[in-house]
């Protein structure tokens, strides 16, 4: 069910409903990017994931998971502080801590962006004006997910919009950027994927070494950053896969 | 010294999970089936969650280099000691030089190695439990290989034995409770109908992360365009090809298909006991069975191991 989008002081009432037995899901089930959603949603997200009573909060762009073990609260008692915290969310704007902007290096095109040339075609763009328009907004973060940094971002520009690879390429590199519909999406593993990439970041988003596994989180923003030359391969430490 | 002579076709190690990252895209992970790996540490005296072997469908081989008791529990895998029969869900004692070796799953697709004292490894988030997929946990984050060694500590507590009513039934045709999950309403009504009366088999793909299942399609009365959306273990999600995929125990944290079908908590255990060619089948869950299956499943492991919970 698509719901209408109210206006910029009021959001639309989410679907509330159980996942299973252990799980509470809440939608608020728009079509498109909407970023006042997305906002209410990373808010929901960090309060419950504070009050401790949740085995874990996953949010999405418009919607969040929320798994608790039913031998501790009932599903009913779940439901009700789901719906308790979303009606207060409808009456106090969500506000989320300043958000950090990171900017990211980005080798477009050539063999780290193999799809560029197909977006230039679609969009009838150059392959110089698709990486500007590509670059020139910031994006905000707006999940994390799928696999160990993977980062999902806010809309990307409209003429760039495009639709994933019918069938997914068996291994896209860690720091490859890609296209989905509307989404533009960051890899933070080597993994299979459909995703039409068009550049590359040499930075590791995702490091079980590093006192920081994350470079980022959701609510923060990125910026692209135009690289020359070639990709430095040397930087990156391969990841050997058993 | 434990020494792997052999890792089999995929063994690693695990406890039980890192919960908490699923928004940075880490799954919990952990043993696949959370019921058999307790019991298998239940059985050499060690707290349930104390690290052990995941061997999935067969042929590890290990050498014991010192004097210590382990047990088996899960998939029976016709498992001997220097070539005498090793009996399942029993706690025994093994000699310095032993050779333990696993042979071919049946009834089931995993066996738990526990060994008094436990076994340690890579901790990365809280968990040695192994992800090779990111490469964390376990040993350097991937399977055994043949060399790869354990050390062994000494026993934590007594050798137990597990009443014979609580020793888990399993089978090759695993049966699962399941509730609605967000999307079931949008699927037609036959699909609705079809998934809890077609039995269906796992992929030869499948692995801890998934598995794809083959059977009758099952189909969404609308087309639904799902922009990625958070996933559990144990949901079943349908893309539209019509061919159902089960999230595992590494599943990932967010998908981007309708999900139809949620496996009740007390049945999650079950999920590690897939692989491929396995049947699998969905039976409704009727309304209050799942607070009963969890709460007498509760009682009866959490009063045989302290603190376990499903």
């Amino acid at each position: 069910m698509v719901k209408k989008i109210l206006g910029k002081d009021s959001l639309p009432k989410p679907t509330i409903q159980p996942y299973g037995d252990s799980a509470i899901s809440l939608n608020y089930g728009c079509e498109g990017y909407n970023d006042d959603i997305n906002t209410a949603v990373l808010a929901l997200a960090t309060q419950l994931r504070g009050t401790g009573d949740w085995e874990d909060v996953v949010s999405a762009y418009d919607s969040l998971v929320a798994r608790f073990n039913p031998a501790l609260i009932s599903l009913d008692q779940a439901l009700k502080t789901i719906t308790a915290a979303a009606e207060r969310l409808q009456k106090i704007p969500p506000q989320l801590p300043a958000p950090h902007t990171i900017d990211i290096p980005v080798y477009y095109g050539g063999k780290e962006g193999p799809d560029i040339e197909r977006i230039a075609k679609t969009s009838g763009y150059s392959i110089d004006k698709v990486i500007k328009t590509h670059s020139q907004q910031p994006y905000k973060i707006c999940m994390m997910g799928f696999l160990p940094g993977f980062t999902f971002l806010s809309e990307t520009p409209k003429a760039l919009h495009h639709a994933r690879h019918t069938s997914p390429r068996l291994s896209v590199p860690a720091g490859s950027i890609g296209i989905a519909g509307w989404q533009t999406g960051l890899y933070g593993l080597d993994s299979p994927g459909g995703w039409q990439i068009i550049g590359r970041t040499p930075l590791k988003i995702f490091d079980a070494e590093r006192d920081t596994p994350f470079l980022w989180q959701a609510g923060d923003y990125v910026r692209f950053v135009p690289q020359k030359g070639e990709f430095p391969h040397a930087k990156q430490d391969v990841e050997t896969q058993p | 010294m434990m020494r792997i002579l052999n890792g089999g076709t995929s063994t690693t190690l695990q406890d039980a999970g890192r919960p908490g990252y699923r928004h940075l895209g880490i799954p919990a992970g952990g043993a696949a089936d959370k019921l058999n790996f307790a019991l298998a540490n239940y059985l050499v005296g060690n707290p349930w969650n104390t690290p052990a072997l995941e061997c999935t469908l067969g042929g590890l081989h290990a050498r014991f280099e010192r004097d210590t008791v382990i047990a088996l529990a899960g998939a029976e895998m016709w498992a001997q000691i220097n070539g005498q029969n090793l009996p399942n869900f029993t706690a025994v004692p093994v000699k310095a030089g032993d050779i333990l070796t696993l042979s071919f799953a049946r009834h089931g697709v995993r066996s738990y190695l526990a060994v008094a004292g436990g076994l340690s490894g890579q901790e990365d988030f809280g968990s040695v439990s192994t992800y090779t997929l990111a490469a964390l946990g376990g040993v350097e984050g991937r399977a055994l290989q043949a060399g790869d060694n354990f050390a062994l500590s000494e026993p934590i507590g007594e050798r137990q034995k597990i009443p014979s009513g609580l020793v888990p039934y399993l089978s090759s045709h695993v049966i699962l409770r399941a509730r609605p999950a967000p999307e079931f309403e949008q699927l037609t009504a036959e699909s609705r109908r079809h998934l809890f009366v077609n039995a269906y088999a796992a992929s030869p793909q499948t692995d801890r992360m998934g598995a794809r299942l083959r059977g009758n399609k099952i189909a969404l009365a609308h087309n639904v365009s799902m922009i990625s959306a958070p996933l559990l273990p144990g949901t079943l999600q349908l893309p539209p090809d019509g061919k159902p995929i089960l999230a595992l125990v590494d599943g990932h944290c967010t998908g981007g298909y309708a999900r139809c079908l949620q496996v009740i908590r007390a049945d999650l255990w079950q999920l590690g006991q897939i692989g491929p060619g396995t049947r699998v089948s969905f039976r409704r869950c009727f309304i209050g069975e799942d607070e009963r299956a969890l709460a007498h499943r509760n009682s009866f492991y959490g009063g045989l191991m302290d603190g376990f919970s499903f």
